[in-house]
């Protein structure tokens, strides 16, 4: 990952004094926002290290072609192509490539005869595309409909002089191989069919121009592209464990075991060899084969000639590797040619597990990738931890929030102990100038301190690979980096939990973070405890639990440790706590489960009796319908810290119309195919303590994509409808009435009235991927609706345009109550893109959280790139324009206090005179 | 100064000390008779001075047709000038109030509390009558909506967790 430093240090001054707009100012661009762009878990890479353009160009899981900047890791260009399944890149061939299989040269300019780069994606159709490496062009494009797309998706292409060959398998029968010329598609005219009734998905893979497949202890190969089509047998020393790989670069080697064999008579290679990665290239004019293998956090690279298996002394090496990389495999690698051929221009790139890109040369990483951010699946801010000075002062508060009357009574010793307190202030800065105070600690040193308006924060981002990241708001910087091997996130599509344990408010209490996952091996849960303000494992770090998780929450906090227990219900519905000592408040807990294929919804109730805990199913709820086909697509609760500040609304008479807030409802989406409607679309609000359906509404003709989000007492999601094939979001708003049934406690389990549904839909000029709420620290702030669209921008929209009550006659009652007249389409001006050109490729996921301000909201979106930044949906009430004059003030000020003193001066003296004449 | 009075002494000095007795002479053009309808007069005064009183009395009550029709004059709208007459409206009339006493020690007589009471009850419906226009153009929280920021929210006694199945 590169670290983009946009505004430290001094420019951090200038930040707080930020007055935002509704859109940016040329000159704010890149101020408080920043872009960090990826591709993905690489998959296949070609180092080229020429002395007249050294490049790496490579092919990602994600589906983007990319070069990279030999020198840094920064991409050079980057091209991001369809989505998957019509997106995977199957294949990706540089010609020039030190590579037997390739003979042409690089394309004449202005002829299509040859190509620079080749990639070919999807299998109906299959793209192939002749790219122009430098700069990220694509120069020409033909496509190939196959027959049969189902068993297309098998297909696998490889290439050899100049033609390309698409070869189809049927598992236990056949292959057909079909051949085109590369650049210009035309088939040679050569389709085969090649019979062979052992090829099976699992045993069989393409290696070069050799089909291998296992069976029991000898490899069956057939080279597809010569013409007779011989099928080849080769004894294995022992039945091998795991998939077979292929070696790239070498015609017809595959790795079994960790070792090398070949089932090409034409090459030889070195049979001895274990290791756990390989990869061919040549150093010296010479054919080399380097396998290179983790031990103890120590990667050893080592090298062979392929002619003499003698060992290339020149390169091998051993590079201290760190733990958060994960194991790593050699990918490519190319050495420069020099006169001396000391083996130093050798870069070696290797993926690793924790889908970092890392390139090794001369024994040291030289630059590293962390592409594990392009799959982000959850996000925090956490508070940065308090100067030591403040944490002091902090306490004293803490003591007047928690216990009135006793601070009340102890006047005398507060007092005391706020002098004191300022006097070591004094003191700490005395000997902070003269430098003879403490050290300051890692943290500070770093620059993570808290400000005095809560904009920095510690963005904590898990990934999909298992690592998790801690990286700074304002600058982008990594800080520290963890990765849990042998985590995978949940069943059901249900990705792995970040949750705050203990916030940094408990200062000297450090903060506390917690990730839920499942073991890779066994399904059982598993719980990792860690600092996320360092990023070391507290607690005990891992936690290997017994049982599987079927769901979780969080408790309150515990009176002694500030701890927010986690509760886990696990797959026979016994409920556990961590940590232990948080028990007892798990009593009275209501818990839920949804199933999404059965549409089921389950409630329990969390009992705590004789020391121990004991759930009872309370309800039960099928969504399925009566045939139940009903799936659940969607389910949005209400973010846990929202607060809502105003408890109603003020209609056109100045009269209250009360919000509906229940906190304990929960929006539940399902979709089925349907006979005369092709497919509907439920919603259902339930309140899931009490298991009561609030409010279902049906649409008909309309399917996923959906997204919904949940806040207050409105809702808002958006669909596809096919009738008219447009995207629209439906608002939905609850209201009590014109009174409030019960002011002071809600209780979902006394009947509360059932409210009154606002409902309306609006057409909005997109495809939408996410829709989320702008959440502050009171809840006093409008709220606005980001809206992800597909197209990677991020659109600002407030509430009133989406507010169900808009009126569809213009009245006056409508007018004073502030609501603009109906419009179906929802306008997108290009001011309320909050990312402006910086677009977020495939953009997946916004998160937000509270700053310190309340008219702030931090902002970050997830996809293959990352986008972070602050909204301010009411604009910045609570802070000073950027752009204040404080000089002019200060003169103003100055020059009106001075004349008023000379003026009052000169007015007595005055008077003294008149009474004098 | 008093070398010039000495001088003047020859032309418009008037010697008491020639006469014998001790009392003064009555000033120039004083009439003892004149004395005659003197209790007279005093009651004709203090009629005038009740009437006057009267009069200050009833000011704030003479005022209100005045302010109705400023008041219908000044619109409902919330601008600068309506505002600030409302303003004065109001506040003219507490003022005065406050100062009844001051304004009442003038006009001590035999119905001083009579008019005063009659004063205080002026200047109450003038103030009333400011309050109602400013209830009319909106300015008084009378409505619920006025309180609504005060409203505290709901405590929740149900908790709950949980979500889609991890199994």
């Amino acid at each position: 990952m590169l670290e983009k430093k946009f505004g430290a240090g001094p420019w951090f001054a200038v930040l707080l004094m930020v007055g935002a707009c509704s859109a940016l100012y040329e000159d704010q661009i890149k101020k408080f926002d920043w872009r960090a762009e990826n591709v993905g878990k690489l998959q296949q890479s070609v180092v080229d290290l020429n002395h007249f353009q050294p490049r790496i160009l490579l092919s990602t899981e994600e589906g983007v072609v990319a070069s990279v900047n030999v020198k840094t890791g920064e991409l050079v260009w980057r091209q991001v192509l369809e989505q998957k399944p019509r997106g995977a890149i199957k294949l990706l061939q540089v010609s020039g490539f030190s590579d037997e299989s390739s003979d042409t040269a690089a394309a004449p300019i202005g002829s299509n005869l040859g190509f620079d780069m080749l990639t070919v994606q999807g299998h109906a159709p299959a793209l192939v595309r002749g790219w122009n490496s430098n700069l990220g062009a694509i120069e020409w494009e033909w496509s190939t409909m196959p027959l049969n797309t189902e068993r297309a998706q098998e297909a696998l292409w490889f290439y050899s002089h100049s033609v390309l060959y698409h070869v189809v398998p049927t598992w236990r029968s056949h292959l057909e191989v079909t051949a085109y010329f590369a650049s210009s598609g035309h088939s040679t005219g050569s389709s085969s069919k090649v019979i062979a009734s052992w090829i099976t998905a699992e045993s069989c893979l393409l290696s070069g121009s050799y089909y291998v497949c296992v069976d029991g202890k000898q490899l069956i190969s057939i080279d597809l592209a010569s013409k007779s089509g011989q099928v080849i047998r080769t004894a294995l020393e022992s039945q091998p464990f795991g998939k077979l790989t292929a070696l790239a670069g070498l015609n017809g080697v595959v790795i079994a075991n960790g070792k090398l064999i070949s089932v090409n008579k034409d090459q030889s290679v070195c049979n001895s060899l274990q290791s756990s990665s390989y990869a061919v290239g040549s150093f010296n004019y010479r054919k080399i084969v380097v396998y290179a293998d983790l031990a103890s956090n120590n990667l050893k690279i080592n090298a062979m000639y392929l002619d003499n298996c003698s060992p290339v002394v020149e390169l091998e090496q051993n590079v201290p590797f760190p733990e958060h990389f994960g194991t790593p495999q050699l990918n490519s690698f190319d050495c420069m040619h020099r006169k001396n051929g000391d083996g130093k221009g050798c870069l070696f790139l290797f993926s690793t597990s924790a889908e970092s890109i890392v390139a090794v040369q001369q024994g040291r990483i030289r630059w590293s990738r962390e592409e594990s951010l392009a799959n982000v699946i959850d996000s925090l801010f956490v508070d940065l931890p308090l100067a030591d000075s403040e944490g002091t002062l902090e306490s004293e508060m803490k003591g007047k929030a928690g216990d009135f009357t006793s601070f009340d009574r102890d006047i005398a010793s507060a007092f005391l102990r706020r002098i004191t307190t300022q006097a070591v202030q004094i003191r700490s800065l005395f000997l902070h100038v003269i430098g003879l105070g403490p050290p300051p600690t890692a943290t500070q040193r770093a620059g993570l301190v808290r400000d005095s308006f809560g904009l920095h924060k510690m963005l904590v981002l898990l990934t999909q690979a298992g690592k998790i990241f801690g990286v700074d708001n304002i600058s982008g910087k990594h800080h520290w980096q963890l990765y849990l091997p042998n985590v995978n996130g949940f069943d059901n599509a249900e990705n792995m939990r970040l949750i705050v344990q203990r916030s940094a408010k408990h200062f000297p209490l450090q903060p506390l973070c917690t990730i839920l996952a499942k073991d890779a091996d066994n399904g059982y849960g598993v719980l990792y405890r860690f600092n996320p303000i360092t990023g070391l494992a507290s607690e005990g770090g891992l936690l290997h639990l017994d049982y599987k998780i079927k769901q979780l929450s969080l408790l309150k906090e515990t009176e002694k440790d500030f701890v927010r227990g986690v509760l886990l219900l696990d797959a026979s519905n016994e409920v556990h706590v961590y940590p232990p000592h948080a028990t007892p408040l798990a009593d009275g807990l209501y818990l839920y489960t949804a199933d999404v294929k059965t549409a089921e919804l389950s409630g329990y109730f969390v009992k705590y009796a004789g020391g121990k805990l004991s759930s009872t199913q309370i309800w039960n709820a099928r969504l399925g319908g009566h045939n139940s086909e009903q799936q659940i697509i969607g389910v949005a609760a209400k973010n846990p810290i929202e607060h809502v500040h105003s408890q109603g609304r003020v209609l056109g008479d100045r009269s209250v119309l009360y919000k509906y807030i229940n906190p304990n409802l929960v929006a539940f989406v399902t979709q089925a195919p349907d006979a005369t409607h092709k497919s509907l679309l439920n919603l259902y609000l339930v309140d899931v303590v009490s298991g009561s359906v609030i409010f279902t509404m049906t649409h008909r003709k309309v399917r996923a994509p959906l997204s919904i989000v949940h806040s207050e007492n409105w809702l808002a999601y958006s669909y596809f409808n096919e009738k008219v094939r447009r995207t629209e979001i439906t608002t939905i708003e609850l209201y009590e009435g014109k009174t409030q049934a019960n002011s002071s406690v809600w209780s979902s389990l006394q009947a509360p009235p059932m409210p009154l549904v606002e409902r309306q839909s609006y057409i909005i000029p997109t495809l939408v991927e996410v829709l989320r709420e702008t959440i502050t620290e009171r809840g006093i702030t409008n709220k606005h609706v980001l809206i992800g669209t597909a197209s990677g921008s991020i659109v600002e929209m407030p509430w009133h345009l989406l507010d169900p009550r808009r009126p569809i006659a213009s009245t006056t009652q409508g007018r004073e109550e502030g609501a603009i007249p109906y419009i179906p389409e929802l306008p997108l001006p290009t001011e309320s893109h909050i990312n402006y050109n910086q677009t977020v490729a495939r953009l997946r996921n916004i998160y937000t959280a509270p700053s310190g301000l309340e008219s702030t909201c931090l902002v970050v979106a997830t996809g293959l790139d990352l986008f972070v930044t602050r909204v301010a949906p009411s604009k910045t009430f609570d802070l000073l324009k950027e752009d204040f004059d404080y000089i002019l003030i200060s003169i103003v000020l100055v020059a009106l206090t001075s004349g008023s003193l000379i003026v009052k001066h000169l007015a007595s003296r005055k008077l003294l005179k008149q009474a004098w004449k | 100064m008093s070398t010039k009075q000495s001088s003047k002494k020859f032309k418009w000095a008037l010697d008491f000390n020639t006469s014998k007795n001790g009392d003064m002479t009555s000033p120039l053009g004083y009439n003892p008779a004149a004395l005659v309808n003197q209790t007279d007069a005093a009651g004709r005064d203090q009629r005038l001075v009740i009437k006057k009183s009267w009069d200050l009395a009833l000011g704030p009550l003479k005022n209100i047709p005045m302010n109705l029709f400023i008041m219908y004059m000044s619109g409902n709208s919330i601008s600068i000038f309506p505002i600030m007459m409302v303003g004065m409206m109001l506040i003219r009339p507490i003022k005065a109030m406050f100062t009844t006493q001051v304004t009442s020690k003038m006009a001590e007589g035999a119905q001083g509390t009579g008019q005063r009471i009659v004063y205080f009850l002026g200047n109450l419906a003038n103030v009333a009558l400011a309050l109602y226009k400013c209830h009319s153009m909106g300015l008084l929280p009378t409505h619920a909506s006025d309180w609504l920021a005060f409203v505290e929210p709901q405590t929740r006694l149900e908790h709950y967790g949980g979500g889609v199945s991890f199994i």
